[in-house]
């Protein structure tokens, strides 16, 4: 049988929402969605997918590529090799697709993000979206990939009944691989989150001398500063400020990001605000293609003139 | 400790207009700037860290074109004992190809290692998928995402891995092991000329990547290249200067937010 086995990813007790996408993506590949995922209570609407496979084993060993691959040997055991194998792609999505892929010498394409049905291409980014690859599994196999967030939710459709529900012995844990614990980022005197007006700045602004005359101009402006990965991997400003998958998911009313590509790590964090303003020395920057309105210039020369004319 | 680091040369793109050609099937990067995979600076760097505070020694490993002797020197500068070439002229787009190559390469050449690091993912490419895949191959444990290396005991790793909204877990980790390091984990010391200059003395190994592996055994295939779809895009501004910014100073008064 043609199915399509979906790794769900939960932490926490919550079913994270990217996993409608994994669903999304079976359900635009025609093919039955198998979602696999450890026994507990998660909110889940069971009528989106044909079957759940539960693993009977504590949520903490579930996302351990060891036991992951120990699992899927199992279902693959008792249900037969699925055709497509998807997980999100997220920190634990992609470090389990790839163990799971090198494991069972599957091919895999990471960070899938479009399909083309009658083709069976996948595509998936390269230099963060400047340009795509469309690719194909070179041998007949079943196929491992991980989905971009937000990329196949549109596709879920109900099935009309509940699905099928069966459950599979999970592994016990290994020593090889051990969960200790979850560890929260500190609380600190600013939230990124609460602000209505964010200067984002990204590698672009060049340096980190360039950063007090930006604290200048948000300073004039009465706006917060927050920053891309790169800005805060270099210390330039201090993690509570990083916007993106791994920091800060903000909604101000006004976001302008100088100097910020658009990687969609980045954009998944600030897509929704309601106005973005980008400015960027390439023309072709994929965040153009999420902004309100786009300036083509250098970020140090529009802060300096708009320093000017508030200064008046 | 001994460690082996990959690292990657790849073009700087971000502000580089990229022309697709052959229609679609190739990227003209001839123009292009290129350089070592941001990922792998920290990894490097994480490593030789490593080896200064306990012992060992750290070999870096590229895949690539002779140019990519470049990110191996660079590596020696920061601190690796040596630097290993696996030398194919074209690209090698499929991330399990490499992780084969890797593999035979390190079997049939007895490499010996107590740890494997990558980066988390190359700047090109994206994959996220070379060490995973190689661990998988190498039935080693494997962790990804690695922003912190707490401590080093008893044969185990206890570091912490990056998840989501500024979330980590900690975990433990046997060694040998592969681990792919997350960027931000440490400040990648800085590297002059003359420090590039003078790892150029230190003697590079240079090996055939088709001694190791064909090109015909790729499980994937990249049939073409193509520009992103166009989504609504963005209201530009043009002009003076003077007048874009006036223009913003309008947008935010009437957004209420200046
Ligand atoms: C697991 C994982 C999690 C991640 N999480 C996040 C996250 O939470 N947040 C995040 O932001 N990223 C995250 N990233 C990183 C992400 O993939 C990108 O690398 C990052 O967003 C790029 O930041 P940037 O746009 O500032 O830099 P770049 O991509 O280097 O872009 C710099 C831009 O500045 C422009 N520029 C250059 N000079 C000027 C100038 N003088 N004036 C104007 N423009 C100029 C360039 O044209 C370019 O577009 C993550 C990556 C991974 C793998
Ligand atoms: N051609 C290569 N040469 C050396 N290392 C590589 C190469 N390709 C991938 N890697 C390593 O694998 C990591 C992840 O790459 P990728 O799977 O391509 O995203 C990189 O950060 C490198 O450490």
């Amino acid at each position: 049988m043609s199915y399509a086995l979906i790794i769900s990813e939960v932490r926490r007790g919550v079913f994270e929402e990217r996993n409608l996408d994994s669903i999304g993506m079976a359900h635009l590949a025609g093919k039955d969605a198998f979602l696999l995922i450890p026994e507990g209570n998660y909110n889940l609407n069971n009528s989106i997918v044909n079957k759940i496979i539960k693993a009977k084993l504590e949520e903490s060993l579930f996302l351990n590529p060891l036991i992951i691959t120990e699992l899927i040997s199992k279902i693959i055991g008792t249900l037969g090799a699925p055709e497509i194998v998807i997980f999100t792609h997220s920190s634990s999505g992609i470090e389990l697709a790839s163990y799971l892929a090198g494991k069972m010498s599957l091919p895999i394409i990471t960070d899938v993000s479009g399909y083309d049905r009658n083709e069976q291409i996948f595509f998936k980014s390269y230099y963060s979206d400047k340009v795509f690859g469309q690719f194909k599994k070179a041998k007949e196999s079943p196929l491992v990939i991980t989905v971009r967030s937000g990329s196949f939710k549109d596709h879920v459709t109900e099935k009309g009944k509940n699905a099928e529900e069966i459950t599979v012995d999970g592994p016990s844990g290994i020593e090889e691989r051990s969960f200790v614990e979850y560890v929260e980022e500190e609380k600190t005197g600013v939230d990124i989150t609460k602000a209505e007006f964010l200067l984002s700045l990204g590698r672009g602004i060049g340096n980190k001398d360039e950063i007090p005359k930006f604290e200048e101009l948000a300073n004039l402006m009465k706006a917060t500063i927050s920053g891309s990965r790169p800005v805060i991997d270099k210390q330039w400003l201090p993690k509570e400020r990083q916007v993106g998958t791994s920091g800060k998911t903000v909604k101000p009313k006004v976001y302008l990001a100088m100097g910020i590509s658009g990687a969609f790590q980045h954009i998944a964090g600030m897509k929704d605000s309601e106005c973005i303003i980008a400015v960027n020395k390439d023309p072709e920057a994929p965040i153009f293609q999420y902004a309100h309105y786009g300036i083509v210039a250098d970020a140090n020369k529009i802060r300096d003139k708009l320093k000017d004319l508030l200064q008046g | 400790m001994d460690i082996l680091v990959f690292v990657k040369r790849v073009a700087a793109t971000q502000e580089e207009e990229l022309r697709l050609i052959d229609d679609g099937k190739n990227i003209d990067l001839s123009k292009i700037p290129f350089k070592m995979n941001d990922w792998d600076n920290y990894a490097v760097e994480e490593a030789v860290k490593i080896v200064e505070g306990q012992g060992g020694s750290v070999t870096a490993i590229s895949i690539g074109s002779a140019e990519s002797d470049e990110v191996l020197r660079r590596a020696i500068a920061m601190g690796s004992k040596d630097g290993i070439l696996m030398e194919t002229q074209e690209a090698i787009h499929d991330p399990a190809l490499r992780a084969q190559a890797i593999y035979n390469f390190l079997k049939k050449e007895d490499i010996k290692f107590d740890a494997i690091f990558t980066g988390v993912q190359s700047e090109d490419d994206q994959f996220a998928a070379t060490g995973g895949i190689l661990a998988g191959k190498m039935d080693l444990p494997y962790a990804s995402m690695v922003i912190g290396i707490d401590a080093i005991e008893n044969g185990y790793f206890v570091l912490r891995r990056e998840l989501e909204g500024g979330l980590q877990e900690r975990i433990k980790i046997k060694a040998p092991c592969i681990l792919s390091i997350q960027s931000g984990i440490n400040e990648p010391r800085y590297v002059s000329i003359m420090g590039i200059r003078k790892a150029s003395k230190v003697e590079r190994k240079t090996f055939k990547f088709n001694d190791f592996a064909s090109r015909g055994d790729a499980i994937i295939d990249l049939i073409k290249w193509s520009y992103p779809e166009k989504k609504g895009g963005a209201t530009m501004l043009t002009g003076e200067m003077d007048e874009i910014c006036k223009e913003i100073l309008e947008i935010l008064k009437k957004k209420g937010v200046c």
